[in-house]
């Protein structure tokens, strides 16, 4: 069932430009030149209870500004969004009061008391019962391995102690959505494992959750489905073994042979990522250009195979080139 | 009926959790408020010693005898402690810095919860501030300060504690739409501390600005409260018995909040991009 | 030392560039500054309005004082009280180290990194003042000039004495922002003839801790008052200066020692 259904939204800016000199910002005083900015360019999905949908796109694709418009701190230009039954933008305090919002770089907690004071705090907010308050806080700061450190200062507690805090402290309420805004951001590999852990929990339980993030892993370890947003349009909306498979079925071939390799320039489906030397190299392998079988057979006959190992494509590449070939498209 | 209980019992908790946790916030610094106890009577002497000083010939000041005038820089400094605030520094912090998303992600409104804070912030100063000056200008400077009508002087200060905070509060709201407040801010601060009476009597000044003075709302915030305890209101040629002066102020401060609210709304409007 | 006078008029140089980068603002919060200073000298007219004084001295030999007195306060905010919010605020948030590692003295780094432009406020409203009151005082002679310098400046040094003790205890007194507030609690005393003071105050606001010699020392002189203990006042000062010195070396060492 869908809790979150998003249509057309549409958002335009409307900056001053301010030019650098001394001069032009004299002129700036009496005229000053408007410039539109198209954040959002209509984009539409909807999301259904319980799923883990992962937000990505290149700085200044519109991430952020979805995301303020879906937790209610932004108005769209136009368009419609139901969430929960809500209009974000409209009745703002009652729909903030059931969602939840861990920003990576933006603190909740309260730098010199410890976060179980600001805890209490948020209990008093967002009303909840004391029986509810106790048994959720008890379960995350178990599952969170936080038991020490809820009430040390917040500002003694090192980033990684401090995100854990800042999840319990964004859903102690039981919100049934939660937005996450970077929510790794710095954080060494352990703690990283931890929190992506308990958001899965989390998800397992039934809160829905939507993520916007730099850090792929974070997509390919909890993400189920992903949306990429580029230049203010959705260009990607499905699944991410569907990601993987968007630019054909590609391999990574790592090749090792006995004789000296070509440059294989004039040998279509296959790429070279990196000469490393003359008898070794690493391609990219178009499965549906050229077969596999094919291929070994070709490399096996001309230069004698004395290694090879495969590897599907990395997330990152495939992301990469969906960011530079959409630009290329709204470009044009 | 109930409903409405429950709304207050409601909104008191959420006050009570704010400003305790920011009673706890700032008892870190506790040390740091311990610095009144020596400056508070640091600028008081000086007060002391120029006004005696100038009356060495005069028997009273605009209306003010040597011992009123001495009266009025001890209630004024005490006073203070119990209403000051940094809400406009806050607020314009937490704009500029972004931060203010979070507070726009909580069921409730920027402008309690800021309020809230100032009441577990002053709770705080009344204990580490006001009670130790309280003592030391009682029984070491030997001045007499007991409010002429107790419970009109508890009214009246609680009054210039909400006028104290909207004026700040309204001054960080313009960071909404100004990137550098810094200006700003001076200038109603100025025009805040000038106008309250805070530094000097208001009547010290000449009729046509103290006429000016009556109908700013910077008066509601120190100089009535003094006034009040003091026991006789006067300004610009018009006095008026106390009851009467407090009921001018509390209808300013109805006033003041309908603007801060209104002003914060508009804001909000700038800061969601209404109509953008 | 041409060095370090080198790349102290490059930081007010850049100080002063970069605030320009926001100029309304600039401008408006000095212009603000500029009339909040003028509060004090305004009371004071106001006083003299009343036809109150302050016995001995004129109300053109008062605004002379207080105008000195904002002079030496707006130079020294200008060009080196920042030290204390500097070392405030890199304590706190544990910045202070990066001034540590760079090939300069700390103190001249922990000065020249923040300097602070809108103090011009100060040091205008103080310049208007004394030139105001100036013009309608006799003209002092040749002595009285040279020993005005000489005061001047070292109402100078002891400002920066007590921007050192400043800086040296935050080290300690971590983030305490309100020390600026003793400070200027204790300088008040300097904005008024110290004539008004008990003789106990007098005592230690020359001897002591002689803020007498910021405003109310100079401006005795160009008035061609010699008020007396000019030269244990100055004394004093030098050896003020000396031991703040000596606690802000001890305050960074204790600092740099207790690490982390």
């Amino acid at each position: 069932m869908a809790i979150m259904k998003i249509k057309e939204l549409r958002k335009t800016y409307l900056t001053h430009e301010r030019g650098s000199s001394f001069l032009d910002s004299l002129k700036s005083l009496v005229k000053r030149k408007i410039v539109r900015v198209e954040a959002l360019k209509g984009i539409s999905f909807d999301v259904d209870e319980g799923e883990m949908l992962g937000l990505l796109g290149p700085n200044g694709a519109g991430k952020s500004t979805t995301l303020k418009i879906l937790t209610g701190v932004l108005y769209p230009t136009s368009g419609e969004a139901e969430i929960m039954g809500y209009v974000p933008w409209v009745k703002r305090k009652q729909y903030v009061a059931g969602i939840g919002a861990v920003f990576g770089q933006k603190s909740q907690l309260i730098w010199d008391i410890p976060p179980l004071d600001s805890f209490e705090m948020n209990r008093a907010i967002y009303n909840i019962p004391t029986e509810m308050y106790k048994k959720r806080l008890s379960g995350m700061v178990e599952l969170l391995e936080v038991g020490g450190h809820v009430k040390k200062p917040t500002r003694q507690l090192s980033l990684g102690e401090r995100m854990k805090c800042e999840f319990i402290m964004a859903m102690l309420h039981d919100p049934k959505i939660v937005f996450l805004d970077e929510p790794t951001i710095g954080l060494d590999v352990i703690a990283k494992e931890r929190i992506r852990e308990f958001i899965l929990e989390m998800n397992r339980k039934g809160t829905t959750f939507v993520l916007t993030t730099h850090d792929l892993d974070d997509v390919e370890k909890m993400a189920r489905r992903v949306i990429v947003v580029n230049s203010g349009e959705i260009v990607y909306d499905d699944n991410m073994d569907a990601l993987c498979r968007f630019f054909g079925n590609r391999k990574l071939v790592n090749l090792a042979t006995q004789k000296p390799l070509p440059d294989f320039s004039n040998m279509s489906g296959v790429f070279v990522r990196n000469m490393i030397t003359p008898h070794n190299a690493e391609l990219e392998l178009d499965t549906d250009i050229l077969e596999l079988n094919q291929f070994i057979k070709l490399m096996n006959d001309d230069y004698i195979l004395s290694d090879l190992t495969m590897k599907p494509p990395q997330i990152e590449s495939v992301i990469k080139e969906l960011y530079i070939t959409t630009n290329k498209t709204t470009i044009k | 009926m109930n409903d409405l209980v429950r709304v207050v019992r409601q909104q008191y908790s959420v006050l009570k959790a704010v400003a305790f946790a920011t009673y706890k916030e700032w008892s870190v610094y506790r040390s740091h408020s311990m610095v009144s106890i020596f400056v508070g009577p640091v600028y008081f002497l000086v007060q002391y010693f120029i006004w005696k000083a100038v009356y060495n010939t005069h028997v009273s000041i605009s209306g003010l005898s040597l011992e009123q005038m001495i009266t009025y820089f001890a209630i004024a400094s005490l006073i203070n402690y119990i209403i000051m605030d940094f809400a406009d520094w806050n607020l314009q912090m937490l704009i500029h810095t972004g931060k203010f998303l979070t507070f726009v992600l909580r069921p409730m409104s920027h402008v309690y919860f800021a309020f809230s804070q100032k009441v577990g912030h002053r709770i705080l100063g009344v204990i580490f501030e006001f009670i130790p000056l309280f003592l030391i200008f009682t029984f070491i400077l030997n001045i007499r300060l007991v409010p002429a009508q107790p419970f009109w002087a508890v009214i009246s200060i609680a009054l210039g504690f909400i006028m104290m905070f909207l004026v700040d509060y309204c001054v960080g709201i313009t960071a909404f739409w100004l990137t550098r407040t810094s200006g700003v801010r001076r200038m109603f601060l100025l025009l805040r501390d000038i106008c309250s009476g805070v530094l000097v009597p208001l009547t010290l000044f000449p009729v046509f600005l103290q006429k000016a003075f009556f109908i700013l709302p910077f008066q509601f915030i120190t100089y009535v409260p003094i006034r009040v305890f003091i026991g006789s209101y006067e300004l610009g040629g018009y006095s008026c018995t106390i009851p009467q002066i407090i009921a001018v102020q509390a209808v300013a401060v109805l006033f003041m909040t309908a603007f801060t609210i209104l002003f914060y709304k508009q804001g909000m409007k700038q800061f969601t991009g209404v109509g953008a | 030392m041409r060095r370090s006078i080198r790349l102290y008029f490059m930081a007010l140089k850049n100080s002063f560039a970069s605030r320009i980068t926001y100029r309304a603002d600039f401008f408006f919060s000095s212009v603000m500054i500029f009339i909040s200073e003028l509060f004090i000298p305004f009371i004071t007219v106001l006083i003299y309005k009343t036809g109150a004084s302050f016995p001995g001295w004129a109300v053109e030999e008062i605004l002379l004082l207080q105008g000195i007195f904002l002079l030496s306060r707006g130079m020294a905010n200008l060009l080196f009280f920042g030290l204390v919010w500097n070392t405030l605020n890199r304590v706190r948030e544990g910045s202070y180290d990066i001034l540590l590692i760079k090939p300069a003295s700390t103190l001249f780094l922990s000065v020249a990194t923040n300097l602070e432009p809108d103090s011009i406020g100060v040091a205008a409203c103080g310049l208007l003042v004394s030139f105001y009151s100036f013009t309608l005082l006799p003209a002092p002679g040749i002595t009285d000039i040279l020993l005005f310098l000489f005061l001047f400046v070292l109402s100078l040094a002891m400002l920066f004495a007590f921007a050192l003790l400043m800086a040296g205890s935050v080290f300690k007194w971590v983030g305490n922002s309100r020390i600026y507030e003793i400070f200027d609690s204790i300088a008040s005393f300097g904005n008024y003839p110290r004539s008004i003071f008990s003789r106990g105050f007098q005592t230690i606001i020359s001897y002591i801790i002689p803020i007498a010699a910021v405003g109310f020392l100079p401006a005795s002189v160009l008035l061609g008052k010699r008020p007396e203990g000019i030269l244990t006042t100055a004394a004093v000062c030098l050896l003020f200066l000396l031991v703040s010195g000596g606690f802000w070396k001890l305050m960074l060492r204790q600092y740099t020692s207790a690490g982390g």
